[in-house]
């Protein structure tokens, strides 16, 4: 028998007890409410945002204000940009010295290269004019007689695998306008694709949508410069009965119809064909380009205004 | 959270955002980019709590596709979910906790570059999932380099509150 100490305890234990429900701190349950509110306000103010500068990327309320917000900060821009500058520069200074003597050997080669090259282009320009002639070829707006540069600095360059684009510190109070060519010192960068008073976007060679017509140089192929699988840059529609080398370089095309003006005039460099490939089933030849521009780390870019505007 | 820790707070964001878009993003390493701002956003997320963290990123999202001249909105939401969720891991499991600024980094680096690949994909923009896989790797790295720094620095500015002012999901019992 069970002491009656016990038997009490265990009967208390085991009769079954309503728990009473855990009062709710009136405050933090407040508070967390509130702070839920925020918190999906802000998100869907922000895919309004997207919404609304996804549908009308170039024009409207929330471009206007977006090319005042992109002027406001310019300034901080161009500041930042200063103080960065000389770590930039003390970088390329050691990295220079360390690669000088392979750039120096480098540059020996693309000497006797060019050297070749001059002889041959002189031989080639002197056939032109009845060439031309013959072809009844319609000259589009060629470069650079028809185009005033607008130099600008780049305000925000590309960063990361999304971004194709960048920001230049020149807009439509400059010149600048949509659709305009933008080459750095090296060669072709891209297209203006959206237009502020004080700033631009640039799109860049190597965006999916970006498109150009190119020239081979050295063997006259004609093919489309865009961005192939793996985002590295392809010359595309070329057929595999044309010949296209290792080494080729590479100009925009230029227009070739007069009823349709290719956004790009003739002759700028674009890159060097570094691989070429056929297989039995694809229809063309697969060749890789590598753009002269360096597109990653650009500080400052020329717009390619037209004189005449576009008819 | 005080007026003068949202002055101090708001500021660092922008210096951040502004920096992360003048100047580090033109730093390539391995095909990543240190990320200064997400890496400043954290450090504020977990110092002053998930409503700071969701208001910060929002504004710094903005900041810097302003400047970028890119899809408005688009990094503001990516770094609103990213600062409120580093807010909640703050406020609640993460508090005093050594490492928690480097996990949240960590962590937040690749949902973050995650959540970017997502948003452009859904848009139809260029989303190159193979390239930010590749990237994964290097980005958490740098940013945690960037982490002890940065986050050292945010702690002298905003000092950490007491556990009392936090808002807390979990009551503490006795």
């Amino acid at each position: 028998m069970a002491p009656p100490s016990r038997s009490a305890r265990a009967a208390v234990l085991a009769s079954s007890v309503q728990r009473s429900k855990p009062t709710p701190y009136p405050s933090k349950a407040r508070s967390a409410l509130i702070r839920r509110a925020i918190v999906v306000g802000l998100v869907i103010v922000a895919l309004a945002l997207v919404t609304i500068s996804f549908r009308s990327p170039t024009a409207g309320a929330l471009h206007d204000a977006q090319g005042v917000g992109s002027t406001v900060l310019r300034p901080f821009q161009i500041a930042a940009t200063r103080i960065a500058q000389p770590f930039r520069d003390a970088y390329d200074y050691v990295d220079g010295l360390a690669n000088a003597r392979a750039d120096l050997k480098r540059q020996k080669q693309i000497d006797r290269n060019l050297r070749e090259r001059d002889i041959h282009i002189a031989a080639q320009a002197a056939l032109l004019p009845s060439v031309l002639k013959l072809l009844h070829f319609v000259r589009g707006r060629s470069f650079p007689n028809d185009f005033r540069a607008v130099s600008t600095s780049v305000t925000s360059p590309p960063g990361g695998p999304f971004a194709h684009t960048l920001a230049i510190d020149a807009g439509s109070s400059d010149g600048v306008r949509l659709d305009s060519p933008v080459v750095s010192g090296e060669g072709l960068v891209g297209i203006v694709s959206n237009v502020f008073p004080h700033t631009a976007k640039v799109t860049l060679l190597t965006d999916p949508d970006s498109f150009a017509s190119a020239r081979d140089i050295d063997t006259q192929v004609r093919g489309m410069v865009h961005t192939g699988p793996g985002g590295t840059l392809i010359l595309d529609q070329v057929s595999k009965q044309f010949r296209v080398k290792d080494g080729d370089k590479l100009v925009t095309a230029g227009t070739h119809n007069a009823r349709y003006p290719d956004l790009y005039p003739y002759g700028i460099p674009i890159g060097t064909v570094t691989s070429v490939s056929a297989t039995d089933t694809a229809t063309f030849l697969q060749v890789q380009v590598q753009p002269f521009a360096n597109l990653g780390s650009l500080e400052s870019v020329a717009v390619l205004v037209p004189k005449k505007p576009r008819r | 959270m005080t007026l003068g820790d949202g002055v101090k707070a708001a500021a660092l964001l922008f210096v951040a955002a502004v920096a992360q878009v003048s100047i580090f993003s033109q730093v390539h390493v391995f095909g990543a980019v240190p990320d200064v701002l997400l890496v400043s956003l954290v450090a504020v997320s977990l110092l002053r709590g998930s409503v700071a963290g969701a208001v910060g990123g929002f504004f710094a999202g903005l900041i810097v596709d302003t400047a970028s001249l890119g899809t408005l909105g688009l990094t503001s939401l990516v770094l609103t979910l990213a600062g409120y969720w580093i807010g909640r891991y703050g406020e609640t499991t993460g508090r005093d906790r050594a490492h928690a600024p480097f996990l949240s980094v960590a962590v937040v680096t690749v949902l973050y570059q995650l959540g970017l690949l997502v948003v452009h994909f859904v848009l139809g923009e260029s989303a190159p999932a193979g390239a930010v896989v590749r990237s994964l790797v290097p980005a958490i790295v740098l940013n945690l380099i960037l982490t002890a720094p940065i986050y050292a620095l945010v702690r002298r500015l905003l000092r950490p509150v007491d556990r009392d002012e936090l808002t807390t999901e979990v009551q503490l019992l006795g």
